[in-house]
């Protein structure tokens, strides 16, 4: 039992944090997300760093790390609000691919890890919700058809990883392929919007489009599910990033603003309030080292733990952001105003990978008659 | 970063587990089981065995009769006692006082008081809280007059938790009203059988007798009595709050206490009802949440890189989470667990018999469960109020 990073996870974060300070402040976000909430030149920076190339494995031009390196990098990305789908295209595309034929590794792997290659996960369907094995779009002799939605940079990504049902009925486990599509394959349109946190996504409609076999029907959904952990695992780190970043603008807001004559962070009410979002952060934290500790389990394991931590982070998020809004009265609701991003982050994320009335439910069908961390 | 204990961390807690469970009688575990009443000499049977181990003040270093242990075999012990369901070990002796006797007692008074408190032979209590005391503690009176070679002590000490029982009491009494507050008092160990101690129950609202007042009127302690130096005692009884860092959360305690309440909620019906199930799958993972932070405490302390100023934190939520699953237990027993009945609380009850059957349908097991919940409102007043707990973590977070 041991929570401290190496030496080098340190070095990491460091570098990653120096980029976000640099490379990526508030303005140059606004800039980013105006311009449609996505930045080539940044992924590329991103990939400079090595980030892009973390969890490719060695064999592929990759530096094979862990998920404790890619806690340490979501945190300092979460820190600086950063838009580009790094847990999508640097996380989990390299997982999902490294379950695929040699030659599809071979053809992606490498220029996943180069950043000369974005490959997002294609999975949310417009009537899923935050169900896994709801699949209705088709897959016939390699041959995709359906839509996608909500997928991150889908108009800018070059490929997407989709799960497609080759059998059985919409709801069923049994029966999903994942495949990997090119967005410049026949039959993919694609139609780009912003989310409220100013990431951008994508419709992504499929018609008779060819994909190759990542993964067939007998470990398509539990390669699905693997994806979802990995992406709440990061996301989990990531919030923590938010949260602190959130928190600290807070502090800083309340030991400066002055009413009635003094600073207001004199006042209880708010001291209290200030008390309860540390605790919110720090329960996060835990649960979010829990989270990344827990990804290596067997799936059984890893999905109800993956699910605990979603149901703290869920509270975290949506206590943190509240609050820390209404704590800087009304330039916490403004758009100039830096924080009020940080509280549409926190919201966006809570419905990404499952509410936390959905994992709720998860932990509760989940449930053993002992508790705890290692129960 | 590693989260599971290590293969000799793991010995360590199988020799533990195989020791408690063999030598933890089997009807005092009942009884914690099931949160029944335990009697004095339940309490004190066990701290003998434990006394007996050399681990009754097991978190005490070997130079005193400690096991020496780390802070991560320390909490495997807790963790061991406590899904063992053992009776939670009276702190007042051996995590309260002798910390303090340990540092700042004279070789004289270590040898004097330790051992009695290692064997479990010695009962103590504390007397800190005053009517007019509670979380600004540094306003106390009871005073402390010096004349010659003893101290005479007038005044009352109030929640003296199992202080009907006590041998001995360690008490921050006024010896000056020079300066602040906080620098005219000092830390004495007063003999409960001196003249002019008396003891009143305090009958708290779950009808029973768990706290009391202490009264001293014109009592005699002799000067060698004194802890350190005069004026001292507040510096001494912080370093004694500053001990106790991860046991505040119980968060073993709140581990099993789960078991017990998907027990109830079993017997009950309610495990397939969704909405009470959920309550519950709640309670879990706010118990993982508080351990991964007890964890990461303990990580801390072992590398000495403490990344967390946690004892609030953990005092808060801890406290929180143990009145949720209380309140959770009762609302399981329902309409069942609002007879009020004395006997209800001792092992073996099974109820009166009334025109030959079972007393309301012989549910004699949710009757403890209202008295329960009542009780542990407690423990967010205890041990300095959330309140001031919250004061605490925002004086580290706002400065």
């Amino acid at each position: 039992m041991d929570f401290d990073f190496s030496e080098d996870q340190e070095a990491l974060r460091d570098a990653v944090r120096r980029f976000v300070d640099k490379d990526y402040g508030f303005e140059r976000r606004r800039g980013i997300e105006r311009a449609g909430g996505f930045d080539r030149g940044t992924w590329e920076g991103l990939a400079g760093l090595g980030l892009t190339a973390l969890a490719v494995p060695e064999a592929h031009g990759g530096l094979g790390f862990g998920a404790v390196e890619a806690m340490v990098i979501m945190e300092e990305l979460g820190r600086g609000l950063v838009l580009e789908p790094v847990t999508q295209g640097a996380l989990i595309a390299p997982a999902m691919l490294s379950h695929a034929p040699d030659d599809l590794q071979a053809d992606w792997l490498p220029r996943i890890a180069g950043g000369e290659a974005l490959v997002v996960l294609a999975h949310q369907e417009a009537k899923s919700r935050y169900r896994l094995n709801r699949v209705t779009t088709r897959a016939v002799d390699g041959k995709l058809t359906g839509v996608k939605s909500l997928v991150p940079a889908g108009d800018q990504a070059d490929a997407f990883i989709v799960p497609a049902r080759v059998s059985g009925a919409d709801d069923d486990a049994q029966g999903i392929a994942l495949y990997l599509v090119e967005r410049s394959a026949a039959g993919v349109h694609t139609r780009a919007y912003s989310l409220h946190d100013g990431s951008r996504a994508a419709e992504v409609h499929l018609d008779g489009t060819p994909g190759r076999l990542i993964t067939g029907p007998e470990q398509g959904l539990a390669l699905l599910e693997l994806a979802a952990d990995i992406g709440i695992a990061a996301q989990a780190a990531e919030a923590v990033g938010v949260m602190e970043k959130y928190l600290a603008l807070t502090v800083e807001y309340l030991n400066t603003r002055k009413q009635f004559g003094v600073v207001i962070s004199s006042f209880q009410a708010l001291r209290h309030r200030t008390a309860d979002v540390k605790m919110q952060l720090e329960l996060a934290r835990s649960m979010s080292y829990y989270a990344t500790l827990r990804l290596g389990d067997a799936p059984a394991v890893r999905r109800r733990a993956l699910s605990q931590a979603k149901v703290q982070l869920g509270h975290s998020m949506r206590f943190v952001g509240q609050h820390c809004t209404q704590m800087h009265g009304g330039i916490g609701v403004t758009d100039e105003y830096a924080g009020s991003h940080y509280f549409k982050r926190l919201t966006v994320m809570e419905m990404q990978w499952g509410d936390t009335m959905h994992h709720l439910g998860e932990v509760s069908a989940r449930m053993q008659d002992t508790a705890g961390v290692f129960a | 970063m590693d989260l599971n204990f290590t293969d000799a961390e793991l010995a360590f807690r199988a020799e533990v587990r195989e020791w408690v469970r063999t030598h933890l009688p089997a009807e005092i575990a009942h009884k914690v089981r099931n949160a029944l009443r335990l009697t004095k000499d339940d309490l004190q049977r066990w701290a003998k065995i434990l006394g007996a181990k050399g681990w009754h003040g097991w978190a005490w270093p070997k130079q005193f009769g400690g096991p020496g242990w780390n802070a991560v075999q320390r909490h495997l012990f807790e963790e061991e006692c406590a899904l063992a369901c053992a009776p939670r070990i009276v702190p007042f002796g051996p995590v309260m006082v002798a910390p303090v006797i340990m540092a700042f007692g004279t070789p004289e008074q270590q040898q004097r008081f330790l051992p009695g408190i290692m064997s479990g032979e010695v009962w103590w209590s504390q007397g800190y809280s005053e009517p007019g005391s509670g979380s600004d503690l540094a306003s106390l009176k009871c005073r402390a007059e010096r004349q010659g070679d003893k101290y005479i002590v007038n005044g009352q000490k109030t929640w003296t938790t199992l202080g009907q029982y006590g041998d001995w009491i360690f008490c921050l009494v006024r010896t000056s009203t020079e300066g602040k507050p906080q620098t005219g008092i000092s830390f004495l160990l007063i003999d409960m059988k001196s003249p002019g101690v008396s003891v009143k129950p305090i009958i708290m609202l779950d009808g029973e007798h768990e706290v009391n007042e202490v009264w001293f009127d014109n009592v005699e302690v002799p000067a060698e009595n004194l802890i350190g130096e005069e004026n001292k005692g507040w510096t001494y009884a912080k370093h004694l709050l500053s001990h106790e860092r991860t046991n505040i959360a119980d968060v073993n305690r709140a581990k099993r206490e789960l078991e017990r309440l998907k027990r109830i909620a079993k017997t009950e019906g309610l495990m397939d009802d969704q909405r009470f199930r959920d309550q519950i799958a709640q309670c879990e993972v706010d118990v993982v949440a508080l351990e991964m932070m007890v964890l990461r405490v303990l990580s801390g302390e072992r590398t000495g890189k403490q990344p967390l100023d946690v004892a609030g934190l953990l005092k808060i939520r801890g406290s929180e989470l143990q009145q949720r699953y209380t309140e959770l237990m009762m609302l399981a027993g329902g309409p069942l667990a609002l007879p009020h009945v004395y006997e209800a609380m001792e092992a073996g009850w099974q109820g009166d018999q009334w025109l030959g059957g079972a007393w309301i349908g012989g549910a004699t097991h949710a009757m403890p469960l209202t008295g329960t919940y009542l009780n542990v409102r407690k423990t967010t007043i205890y041990g300095g109020s959330n309140e001031v707990q919250r004061n605490i973590v925002a004086q580290t977070v706002l400065g």
